[in-house]
């Protein structure tokens, strides 16, 4: 018998009676691989939007100096009258809104003069408009998407004013990543208030002598504030600040696969159990053990395959709706970000089918080699057509404790490389540990409920509890899976929950003025438009204002990652400000500490990225200089995670002299009406587009960008709980065929089909109790890990535990439901089977 | 005179509020060193170095190194390092004679945040990396480019010498179409040549004009020819003529002749000849004809001599858009003074060939075609 007929004979024959199940394995096996697809196309398209939207406008730049709060003007002059034959181009970056359509672009503006000799910038950036208007370069050039037509006026909004531009020209920007909104660097400073910096200077240098020489060469002839770095380091900083959120995500995603794979190995299980006759029948024909164990390992790779190639299509659709969420938490936590155009290229397509078959050859390896083993003589004598349960629950009971303790134990090594690894080793083996415990628990539990089940249900109870005892294998496997979805879903809702729960605190405890105020426009982490400090003053004085804090913040790097520096108005709100700081110290006293003196707090995740404790000292570059600050303490943060430094506004000032604030915040005197005070401040900041928040207001929007931020990870927890439950349906169904004789017998005892279906619901609501069961303790061990071990290993934030009941509740039940739901189809076809025929076959 | 930035001027403005500035008019006052230096009042302005070297082993080169100021507006603007009164446009070429190659180099910036700019105090014009360096009479030139770069240390054998008649240069009819001329006709040039990487060291003589003025051209006028000219009796020649669209020659050409005490005498149209002696040279990109030989008479010096350029590409096409396109290169002279052989060195200038330069009207567009892109 050649390998081909024994595989159609073996294993695509049974198969092709059986459509649905095989729809439901593959289907299983596609959405596995669709989520793992679309998380990595997407995270992929929303990193590498970064280029596009920092890295505009270069031309063949292969340098670029910056500092933090800006590089003086003079330090252009500096570089374009150094006597080497470097470009020199400067720019000045910042975001605009469209006001039309409320879309935020970035703003570059550059030197339209300087430039109009560079081709590389000026036929992108103006096409050749430009020097048409050197004595009057007020106005815009637009990208094309933007779909403005040269002449006409576009209103744009800027820090917090509102103006209309002239449209001078037009250019094609379909090489730059989206649309983009190009100034002179005179105009742009006038705009956005910032005269006197620029933000970096982009450099082209000769060839020789090497990158890095020259790197050394110019920073010997620049203040010391100034960064001279390869061009596109912020990209790759900005790359390495979201690794850890894309490695997390990417491998939440992978759970998806992995209940993908329990199908897997429950679906060959049936298979290898059901066909042991043939399997027996080909055995004494001569085929060998391997031929066996190839046929079945190529049914799994069959169903990895098209599940795989299923997935991939169905990955790049699920990618589009990912890419949506990804980039909006993206530009809530981290940088501001145009999503990419998602490229489905042909490395991730090998690596998705790569995935899939693995994964499945892999789960299918345990039923296949046991098929291997049976023996000729073995599966042709009668009697053996019941399962054998080959299961060793002593045996498994013992690995499973062996394994949740080295799960325990690899809870305590720290990240490798910024990476939880010994984290997921510890949430690997102990998921391991509750599929070999699985069996145990599954017979102990319904010997011991079967009596008590079939007071309460009736006879039906104690059948499905015997049946399920009597198959006790595949009953493990599927609630394995099923247990795996629903750890996930409840560790991750423990994790976000209290994440949630531990915001909501400390928002609570510091946000404690009455009143917010920030230019209008879209909120981005890394955006930081300015009010005029004139405005604030006038604030400052009106009757009620007891209190004005005046926040400015700024982007900068330290040691190649970004973070926020930030500075605010201690002197003015030490009465009522409040923070919590790790030390456990009073704000006030840490306030004080902060006033004049070079002195700085800096955030939890900031502490963790750098590895600095309070009383460290850190060289922070500020304007042109780099200046040694003493960290009096390290507070708790959730606002940013790549982290804040702060320091007093008056220590901040000293270095880089701008005095527009970024975000103002009202503390309303005692006596005072909250509404009259802010009738107050409207009528003051009338003509400015600034954005006022109630502190209610603040906070709700604050929680929504909390949750919204958090919408792709539940969406990742429903796809794994939607395979579980397909795999339960498909189970069943393979349940209800094979026990065609058992039903049969029962109706032809005088069972009604009311019964028989009782009896199928009981079992599948009795795989989704023990899968709840399992998978709650599972999920809740599986929570202290995310909480105390990924999430500290990975973003440094400290997050307190805490219940969120109601989800976990809800959602447990649904999943209970939904498995009950699963056992309907199957059901139906139980009551279908004729009894007669049935028994007629025995 | 060296109008090229006529074209800019016309460019450059929209609305060109020629009231704003000064004109060119009889009876100004000069004074050194503050006349080296910028005069903001007027609308253009430049300083223009040429000059032929050659290495102890007898490697010949040329160069030209020019600054362009250009007003763009005297209206008052927000305070910011970026705003932009004047544009700055430079020019640097390098006529490698020996090698047979011819390498040029254009920027335009604003003074910006000391990008560009002329200080009388520091005793700089600059653009860039590209500067003069005022020592007393002395004057270094630093030029640095991707390809080539030039260092030279330039002094005056002469006094300044100012050309025209009574201190104003006349170009066309009309009071203030003129302009202030000012030349150091004889700098011994000593420097550094960096070619591919390659270091020169090279001596020779240089030229220097620097005029300012607003405005000075008429109509009419489609193009011009203008002569530095060194001699070898150590008397030099400044030469131009105004090509008129009839072809004939505009009347206010004219010269000026530096004898070897440095005493100027003006030459008017009458006083001079110059005619091309039909060998041209075409051009690739502009397919401009250049008459690249010529004769040169000044009956009252009793001087008959042919001029003839080592290298017959020294044109500088467009790189940008902004600037015209012109041929100025490296020349030799060989004729006879009262009968006495004479040899020289010198600069040619040659605009309008490619096509008319139409002076004095506002030009709406860049020039087409020049640009490389």
């Amino acid at each position: 018998m050649s390998r081909l007929t024994l595989f159609y004979r073996l294993i695509l024959r049974p198969l092709f009676r059986e459509p649905l199940r095989t729809a439901l394995t593959v289907l299983a096996v596609a959405l596995g691989v669709a989520v793992v697809l679309a998380i990595d196309l997407a995270g992929n398209a929303a990193a590498g939007s970064f280029r596009s939207s920092i890295e505009t406008l270069m031309g063949d730049s292969d340098l670029e100096v910056t500092a933090t709060g800006g590089l003086p003007d003079a330090v252009v002059g500096t570089l374009a009258t150094l006597p080497y034959a470097i470009r020199v181009r400067p720019r000045i970056q910042d975001f605009v809104t469209v006001v039309a359509t409320g879309q935020t672009v970035p703003l570059i503006a550059i030197d339209l003069i300087g430039e109009s000799a560079d081709q590389q910038i000026i036929t992108v950036a103006s096409g050749e408009e430009a020097l048409k208007y050197p004595g009057n370069l007020d106005g815009v050039w637009l990208g094309s998407s933007l779909n403005a037509k040269a002449g006409s006026t576009i209103r744009l909004l800027i820090n917090d004013h509102v103006r209309d531009y002239t449209v001078r020209g037009v250019f094609d920007d379909s090489a730059e990543g989206g649309a983009i909104v190009v100034m002179d660097i005179a105009v742009a400073q006038n705009e956005l208030g910032r005269t006197g910096r620029v933000d970096s200077v982009l450099l082209k240098v000769p060839d020789s002598p090497p990158l890095a020489e020259w790197q050394s060469r110019l920073s010997g002839a620049l203040p010391a504030g100034a960064m001279v770095r390869p061009v596109g380091s912020r990209t790759s900083e900005n790359q390495r600040m979201l690794a850890a959120f894309r490695w997390n995500l990417r491998v939440l995603s992978y759970v998806a696969l992995l209940v993908g794979g329990f199908l897997i190995y429950n679906t060959i299980s049936v298979s290898v159990v059901r066909r042991r006759p043939e399997i027996g029948i080909v055995r004494a024909l001569g085929a060998s053990r391997r031929s066996v164990l190839a046929a079945f390992l190529a049914e799994a790779a069959c169903f990895g395959f098209a599940g795989a190639v299923l997935g991939c299509a169905l990955g790049r659709v699920l990618a589009t709706g990912a890419l949506k969420l990804l980039s909006a938490t993206v530009q809530a936590l981290y940088v501001s970000s145009r999503p990419g155009a998602i490229e489905l290229t042909p490395a991730s397509l090998v690596i998705a089918l790569l995935i899939g078959v693995g994964m499945s050859v892999i789960a299918a390896l345990p039923p296949a080699s046991e098929a291997a083993r049976v023996s000729p003589m073995e599966a042709m004598s009668r009697g053996q057509r019941e399962y054998a349960t080959r299961v060793h629950q002593g045996r498994d009971m013992l690995i499973a404790l062996g394994l949740a303790a080295g799960g325990i134990i690899c809870a305590v090594p720290p990240a490798i490389a910024g990476k939880p690894l010994f984290g997921y080793l510890s949430a690997i083996l102990l998921i391991a540990a509750s599929a070999l415990a699985i069996p145990a628990v599954a017979d102990g539990l319904l010997h011991t409920s079967a009596h008590g089940l079939q007071k309460i249900i009736g006879v039906e109870g104690l059948l499905a509890s015997r049946s399920l005892i009597g198959s006790l294998r595949r009953t493990s496997v599927l609630v394995g899976a099923l247990s795996t979805a629903i750890a996930m879903m409840t560790s991750v809702g423990i994790m976000v929950g209290s994440f949630r729960q531990t915001v909501t605190t400390w928002m609570n405890d510091q946000l404690q003025a009455d009143l917010y105020l920030r230019p209008a426009g879209n909120p981005a982490s890394d955006q930081h438009p300015t009010i005029p400090n004139e405005l604030a003053d006038q604030l400052a004085k009106l009757p009620g204002v007891a209190g004005l804090d005046r926040f400015r913040a700024y982007e900068f790097s330290y040691e190649g990652l970004p973070a926020t520096l930030g500075a605010a108005d201690f002197h003015a709100v030490q009465p009522f400000r409040k923070s919590a700081f790790l030390s456990g110290r009073s704000a006030s006293d840490v306030y004080s500490d902060l006033q004049g003196n070079d002195a700085v707090v800096v955030s939890e995740p900031f502490a963790h990225k750098h590895h600095l404790r309070r009383g460290d000292s850190i060289t922070l570059p500020l304007g042109d200089r780099r200046v040694p600050f003493h960290i009096v303490d390290v507070s708790y943060d959730y606002a940013s995670e790549a982290g804040y430094v702060v320091m007093d506004r008056a220590t901040l000032l000293q270095y880089l002299p701008d005095p527009d604030p970024s975000n103002l915040a009202i503390y309303v005197a005692p006596g005072f009406d909250l509404e009259t005070v802010r009738a107050e401040v409207q009528k003051t900041i009338a003509g400015h587009d600034i954005l006022i928040f109630s502190n209610r207001n603040l906070r709700a929007e604050a929680i929504r960008i909390f949750d919204r931020t958090f919408v792709i990870t539940y969406a990742l927890e429903a796809i794994s709980i939607v395979v579980a439950v397909m795999g339960i349906a498909g189970a069943l169904l393979a349940l209800v065929v094979d026990r065609r004789r058992e039903f049969g017998l029962l109706r032809f005892l005088g069972a009604a089909t009311s019964q028989i279906r009782k009896l199928i619901l009981v079992e599948a609501g009795l795989i989704g109790l023990l899968a709840n069961l399992v998978g709650f303790v599972l999920g809740l061990a599986l929570s202290f890990i995310l909480i105390y071990v990924i999430n500290k290993q990975s973003f440094g934030w400290t997050i307190q535990f805490h219940w969120p009941a109601a989800i976990l509740v809800s959602s447990l039940a649904g999943v209970f439901l939904a498995t009950i739901l699963a056992g309907l189809y199957p059901a139906r076809i139980a009551i279908r089977l004729n009894p007669i025929e049935v028994v007629h076959e025995e | 005179m060296r109008n090229k930035l006529v074209w800019l001027v016309s460019c450059l403005l929209l609305n060109p509020l020629v009231m704003q500035y000064r004109s060119a008019v009889p009876g100004y006052h000069y004074e050194f060193p503050r006349d080296n230096f910028n005069h903001p009042d007027f609308q253009t302005e430049w300083w223009y170095y040429t000059g032929n070297l050659r290495t102890a082993d007898g490697h010949e080169f040329g160069f030209e190194l020019t600054f362009f100021r250009e007003a763009l507006t005297r209206e008052a603007q927000k305070a910011s390092d970026w705003s932009a009164p004047d544009a700055f446009v430079a020019h640097l070429a390098l006529s490698d004679i020996s090698g047979g190659k011819f390498y040029h180099r254009e920027r335009l910036n604003r003074p910006g945040p000391g990008i560009a700019g002329v200080n009388a105090e520091t005793g700089r014009i600059w653009n860039g990396n590209w500067q003069i360096d005022w020592k007393g009479n002395a004057q270094n030139l630093r030029a640095i480019s991707d390809q080539f770069g030039l260092q030279l240390a330039l002094e005056s054998q002469k006094p300044p010498v100012i050309h025209g008649i009574d201190g104003i240069s006349q170009k066309s009819a009309g009071a203030g179409h003129a302009s202030h001329y000012i030349s150091l006709t004889r700098l011994t040039a000593n420097g550094d040549i960096d070619l591919g990487g390659k270091k020169f060291a090279v001596a020779g003589t240089a030229w220097m004009d620097h005029e300012f003025f607003t405005q000075q051209l008429g109509g009419g006028q489609v193009g011009w020819d203008w002569f530095s000219l060194q001699l070898d009796d150590h008397t030099e020649l400044m030469l131009f003529r105004l090509r008129l669209k009839d072809g004939s020659i505009d009347p206010f050409s004219s010269g000026t002749y530096i004898d070897a005490a440095g005493q100027a005498t003006h030459l008017a149209q009458k006083d001079f000849s110059l005619h091309p002696l039909g060998d041209t040279w075409k051009s690739d990109s502009t397919h401009a004809m250049y008459p690249i030989r010529w004769r040169v008479t000044v009956p009252s010096l009793k001087l008959i001599a042919d001029v003839a350029t080592p290298l017959r590409q020294q044109e500088l096409a467009g790189n940008t858009g902004w600037s015209p396109n012109y041929w100025e290169g490296a020349i030799r002279l060989t004729g006879t003074r009262d009968t006495a052989p004479i040899a020289g060195v010198g600069y040619l200038e040659m605009t309008g060939y490619d096509r008319p330069v139409p002076l004095g009207q506002p030009l709406a567009e860049p020039l087409p075609g020049s640009s490389n892109r």
